[in-house]
């Protein structure tokens, strides 16, 4: 992996305040560094070889006083302004990715909103240790390398010439334990995931009366783990070692020739101190970076995970204003969606027609292509070949989204639950509702009985933090939402599924509801109460391609 | 020094935060990057300080004290290495300015060598004892609080959400093992470091010793104090802030198509954008302490430098102590400067860690059950496999076949209103009982306070016996034995990250692979487990079946669908062979046909003398119960055989004629 992202810095360009701020301070903090240690070097020779007495090297203690007070308040600032570059890089990747996200909406999943918490999160390290380190090894070691050469040019050459080892090594031991470290990177991950999956089913165990019984495995789990990270890390601390005596014996070389220089007379106490002081500084901040390297190397791989997520086409918006949903016909002309990594296209092929003020079911068994249908009849998802077909030879990938979506209410499988009221929730599509409208709607759906037992009515607090509701519970307050909402066409995903016979009579009285206000009815159906209430049935297994298997139950995306 | 920070964070945290979430969110409840609501406490006794939790919890982790004085003296070793190389350094070249003969120099020469080696090979020996010391406190806090959750009363673990689960004995405890190698040991380190220097240079000049010692107290104690316990309300608002953002992201992912067909996405987006200021306003205010704490850090231990260089000029010029002393009176403070600069974020690392304590202390002190449950019951005619004799159980019956009844129950969650009141039931063995009514009216939880699971919040369940008096109250019955008697299958039950072979045998260990594809067909799943591979070497039962809802999953991993999964959990229950089968919603995610051939099947398990009861939505296979009971609001509104409810319950007799004639079309 490269150890500097273009785009990262381009990026990093919106904090380069705070960046510079950081390097600048690092550049002052080294610069003070080097006074420090030429006025010690001063002070100490001066006193022990020299004879000098504390009134004579008074001015350069004080000098050094100042040096140290001023090193306090760099050391200060910097940890009070070093934070901001990371947290606004982090910010504004993390409203790119969003922003992006939000325009592909059929792309988007938790993996993602990992990357935009979690994984960018780990970009800190990156930029508040990592990239400033880098900037003052580019920078500050020819720097101090200059001052010590300065001072003594036989030291200043040692160092010259060992410095290039430091990078050579460190590459060599990342060659020789890269394929290790990442062997045991998935071995760690498995192990990991099976002492969590112990533990998720701990209350399943516990159910069994077998959860005693397990304790066994969870320490014979977790052990295993543990020694699996040992070994990583004992590899992972081992270029930390290589680092540390390379630049150990390095210094060592310094200092024996300026010890034996000494010892023969041919070089001065002071600046024997000096070099001596200094020779560290010139290895330091390419320690940091062989040390940090690893720390910023997950949030390094976050942000390249990022761009090649920003990089992704967005798929070109239509610009056509949507037709007029209470009259026009709409047309699936040989939609096809073809999932990756599914041999048989769900759906294949599907040609339907639905008209305005009609109920139409979507059937056939799951996995066949019904919910693709809808989302591609959402404009969520652009079909394979095919398409949504409008009025006027129009297609539905030509329309203005926003127009399209105002003229739909869609209740998934798994509606939204904002947190809030649920009185805030039944009015999600439809803010400017009545109370009248609303009682009346629940009253339809039977949200008006969750609503008697839920405490605080419909001023509970649902959602994040709040009551939890059924899956029941949840699917009424959606299809309340769907019966509050003006628009024409309403799409529903197996609103029945987690509703019992009793309950189903709910759906059927909302459907009978939005056919007397002529608005037109897609739903994914599976009961046959709901098909049976439909004016019309398409079914869409009857549109895969011919001699492939349709009926699997094996996790087909449906 | 600074890279510790992020060394060695290698538990499965990613992962627990990752389903931690997820789960979190399905529940309705708080997902968390950082681990669960960070600072909120769980539990009743999360009245406990941070300091007392964080103490009591890591005592529980039982570092092996041996290793942590290892890893503490091999870190504090390394750093006097730096310490010591320095100043031998500096004694080194004011000696040599003095010119004597080399040999002199000799032992000092050798002494740098070994002192810069020694750094080196010390500090990699330290990092790798107290990660292992850390990951061993973890391994065995996890194993406890699993033991302890495993055994505590049910309403513990019970209430206890998945995501929660999983925050607390993922994330919170890989944060406390995180704490003993960045939080414990640097100030271990710190004080046996200090300690030996003051030592060293009081020996030297006392005072420069003196000046060291009160300046390196004030950095070890003073200035973490600063970033801990001034840093402590924005390092916790911080971590609050970060979840609250974390859960917004994940609000807005999980529900984009909809937010976006509804046009509700800006919104969402905007209050990112909110949560987001917030976050790094609190950023901010936690930099203030850090900053302070970083800059008296800096500001104490130059003033130790100094301080020794003044001295120390002076004693030179009293000729108290040589001229190659000085060196080491002003480097050896130099160096100690570099050891004492961790402490803050040791800290505020420290301040982390109690918070996640304080979450997971409550757990350590889930009450276990009293006394009560000593009896071992045994029923006969059913074969459940041996049960080992346990020490201090009682084999008090060994029941003809296990009747339960439920006398008057209530049915609820501990410490909420019960969900349901005043019912009766005989299970007798051999008994086939169906449970009907509308979503979200209690028949799970009924269904578990008769499995034993929740104590019955009024009334009795009794076994063997027809009164009170005279029956074994469930509530007094051994836990493993009562699990070997009643099998629930709830909805959520999990389905582990193996081979389908293990999934069944979890339910009874010696079940043979006979038996499991007996089972396995039974809940309908013959053709499915014939057909399955792996795509590698693995069929039929050896396939690695995961939730896509898990922790997680290899390659190769059989993802299951919702259909599939409550069968196999049904195929579980057939392999338990326990006399009493109680099973919710197997019908769920499946076609009619399908759903009511599985209810049929659950029924039919009275053949092999098994009692059963069965909570469905599916009505017409509802003609095999012996009695079928509607429950709605709280309470059993109807009772009867399926035909009596027919003619004489008016909304049974709707809901399955709906039933009939979606059949018939």
């Amino acid at each position: 992996m490269r150890p500097l992202d273009p785009r990262l810095l381009r990026q990093a360009r919106a904090a380069r305040l705070y960046v510079g701020l950081t390097t600048g301070l690092g550049v002052a903090t080294t610069a003070l560094l080097v006074v420090q240690s030429l006025l010690l070097a001063h002070i100490v020779a001066g006193v022990a070889t020299d004879g000098l007495s504390f009134t004579d090297v008074r001015p350069q203690v004080v000098g050094l006083g100042i040096v140290l007070a001023l090193r306090a308040v760099l050391a200060g600032v910097q940890e009070r302004f070093g934070h901001r570059a990371a947290t606004a890089v982090v910010r504004q990747l993390r409203e790119r990715l969003i922003g992006h996200a939000v325009r592909t909406p059929e792309a988007a999943g938790a993996d993602l909103a990992l990357l935009a918490t979690r994984g960018l999160d780990a970009l800190d390290g990156y930029l508040t240790r990592y990239l400033p380190q880098l900037l003052l090894a580019s920078t500050l070691t020819p720097a101090v390398l200059v001052v010590v050469g300065w001072e003594d040019r036989l030291a200043g050459l040692t160092i010259l010439l060992t410095l290039p080892l430091i990078p050579f090594f460190m590459a060599l031991i990342g060659m020789a334990t890269q394929d290790a470290s990442d062997r045991s990177l998935l071995s760690l991950q498995r192990l990991g995931t099976q002492v969590l999956d112990l533990i998720a089913g701990l209350p399943t165990l516990r159910a069994l009366g077998t959860a005693g019984a397990q304790r066994e495995r969870v320490r014979a789990a977790g052990d295993a783990h543990r020694r699996a990270t040992m070994k990583t890390l004992r590899t992972a601390f081992l270029s930390a070692l290589a680092l540390e005596i390379l630049v150990t014996l390095s210094v060592a070389l310094v200092a024996v020739g300026i010890g034996l220089r000494l010892v023969h007379g041919t070089l001065d106490l002071q600046t024997g101190l000096a070099v001596l002081l200094l020779a560290p500084e010139v290895y330091a901040p390419l320690r940091a970076v062989g040390t940090q390297f690893h720390a910023s190397q997950d949030g390094l791989a976050a942000a390249q995970q990022a761009f090649d997520v920003l990089e992704r086409p967005v798929a070109g918006r239509g610009t056509t204003p949507a037709p007029d949903l209470t009259r026009a016909t709409l047309l699936f002309d040989g939609v096809t969606v073809q999932h990756p990594g599914v041999p048989v296209a769900t759906p294949g092929n599907l040609t339907a027609s639905v008209r305005p003020g009609e109920v139409v079911a979507l059937t056939g068994p799951s996995g066949c292509g019904k919910s693709s249908a809808v989302a591609v009849l959402l404009g969520l998802r652009e079909p394979t070949s095919g398409a949504v077909r409008l009025p006027g030879s129009l297609k539905l990938a030509d329309v203005e989204p926003e127009s399209w979506w105002n003229q739909i209410a869609w209740c998934p499988q798994h509606p939204v639950i904002v947190p809030g009221t649920l009185d805030e929730n039944v009015r999600l599509l439809c803010p400017s509702a009545t109370d009248a409208q609303v009682a009346r709607a629940a009253a339809v759906t039977g949200l008006e009985d969750v609503v008697r037992t839920v405490p605080g009515g419909w001023h509970s607090r649902v959602g994040q933090g709040g009551t939890g509701l059924s899956a029941g519970q949840r699917q009424r307050l959606a299809l309340t939402r769907l019966l509050l909402s003006e628009a024409p066409l309403v799409v529903l995903d197996e609103p029945t599924a987690h509703l019992d016979a009793g309950s189903e009579q709910a759906v059927l009285a909302l459907l009978r509801e939005l056919r007397s206000r002529g608005r037109t009815v897609v739903m994914v159906a599976h009961r046959p109460a709901l098909v049976a209430a439909a004016d019309r049935t398409i079914d869409v297994s009857g549109n895969v391609s011919p001699g492939l298997e349709t009926g699997s139950q094996m996790g087909v995306p449906a | 020094m600074t890279g510790e920070k992020s060394e060695g964070r290698v538990g499965p945290r990613d992962q627990a935060a990752r389903t931690g979430a997820a789960a979190g969110d399905r529940a309705g409840g708080p997902a968390g990057p950082s681990g669960g609501r960070a600072g909120e406490p769980a539990g009743p006794s999360g009245g406990l300080t941070g300091p007392a939790a964080l103490l009591g919890v890591l005592g529980q982790m039982r570092p092996d004290p041996w290793r942590l004085l290892l890893g503490a003296v091999t870190g504090a070793a390394a750093v006097s290495c730096s310490i010591a190389l320095l100043g031998v350094s500096g004694w080194l070249i004011t000696r040599a300015a003095q010119q004597p003969p080399i040999l002199f120099l000799m032992v000092a020469i050798v002494g740098v060598r070994a002192f810069g080696i020694g750094r080196g090979v010390l500090r990699y020996a330290e990092r790798l004892i107290s990660h292992d010391v850390a990951l061993r406190g973890v391994v065995r806090l996890r194993e406890i609080l699993f033991a302890r959750l495993a055994a505590a009363d049910q309403t513990v673990a019970a209430g206890l959400k998945r995501g929660d689960l999983l925050a607390r004995l993922g994330a919170d405890v890989d944060e406390l093992g995180d704490v003993i190698v960045r939080g414990v040991l640097p100030f271990f380190t710190a004080l046996i470091t200090a300690a030996a220097s003051v030592v060293a240079l009081w020996m030297i000049l006392p005072e420069a010793g003196m000046i060291l010692a009160a300046t390196t107290l004030m950095a070890i104690v003073a200035v973490p104090y600063v970033a801990g316990i001034g840093g402590r309300r924005d390092v916790i608002g911080t971590a609050q802030a970060r979840t609250k953002m974390s859960e917004n992201v994940l609000a807005l992912f999980d529900n984009l198509p909809e937010l976006t067909v509804s046009g509700r996405t800006a919104e969402q987006v905007a209050q990112i954008a909110r949560s987001d200021d917030r976050l790094s306003a609190g950023l901010d205010r936690a930099a203030r302490p850090a900053a302070g704490a970083a800059g008296l850090g800096s500001a104490v231990m130059s003033a130790a430098v100094l301080g020794c260089l003044v001295v120390g000029t002076q004693a030179v010029a009293d000729g108290r102590i040589r001229e190659v002393a000085l060196a080491v009176l002003t480097f050896v403070p130099l160096a100690l400067a570099e050891v004492v600069a961790v402490l803050p974020a040791a800290a505020v690392s420290l301040v982390r860690a109690a918070q996640a304590a304080r979450r997971v202390a409550p757990m350590l002190e889930a009450p276990v059950p009293d006394g009560r449950r000593t009896l071992e019951v045994q029923a006969r005619p059913v074969p459940i496999g041996g049960l080992p004799a346990s020490r201090g159980l009682r084999v008090v019956r060994e029941l003809p076949g296990l009747h339960l009844r439920a006398q008057n129950l209530a049915a609820g969650w501990p410490g909420r209103e019960p969900a349901v009141r005043g019912v009766d039931l005989d299970l007798a063995p051999g008994r086939r009982i169906a449970v009907v009514g509308p979503s979200g009216q209690g028949k799970s939880t009924l269904l578990r306070t008769l499995a034993g699971l929740l104590p019955a919040a009024q009334g009795h369940m009794l076994m063997d016996g027809t009164d009170v008096g005279d029956g074994i109250d469930l509530a007094d019955v051994h836990t493993r034995s009562l699990r070997a008697l009643v099998h629930l299958t709830a909805d959520d039950s999990h389905v582990f990250g193996t081979t389908v072979r293990e999934n069944l045998r979890v339910a009874k260990k010696d079940a043979s692979d006979e038996d499991l594809v007996e089972a396995l067909g039974r809940a309908g799943l013959g053709e499915w487990i014939e057909g399955l591979t792996d795509g590698a070497s693995g069929t039929g039962l050896d396939v690695v079946v995961g939730d896509p809802a898990g922790p997680g999953q290899g390659a190769g991993t059989h993802l299951l669908s919702g259909g599939i999964r409550r069968r196999l959990l049904l195929a579980r229950a057939f392999v338990s062979g326990a006399p009493v089968l109680l099973v919710d919603e197997p019908a769920e995610h499946l076609d009619p046909a399908t759903a009511d051939d599985l209810v049929a099947e659950v029924l039919g398990s009275s053949r092999a003398g098994q009692t059963a009861v069965v909570v469905t939505h599916r009505l017409s296979p509802l003609a095999l119960a012996d009695e079928v009971l509607v429950v709605d609001h709280g309470s059993v509104v109807a009772r009867g055989t399926h035909d009596e409810l027919i003619a004489t319950y008016p909304p049974y007799r709707s809901a399955w004629a709906a039933e009939r004639s979606e059949q018939a079309a």
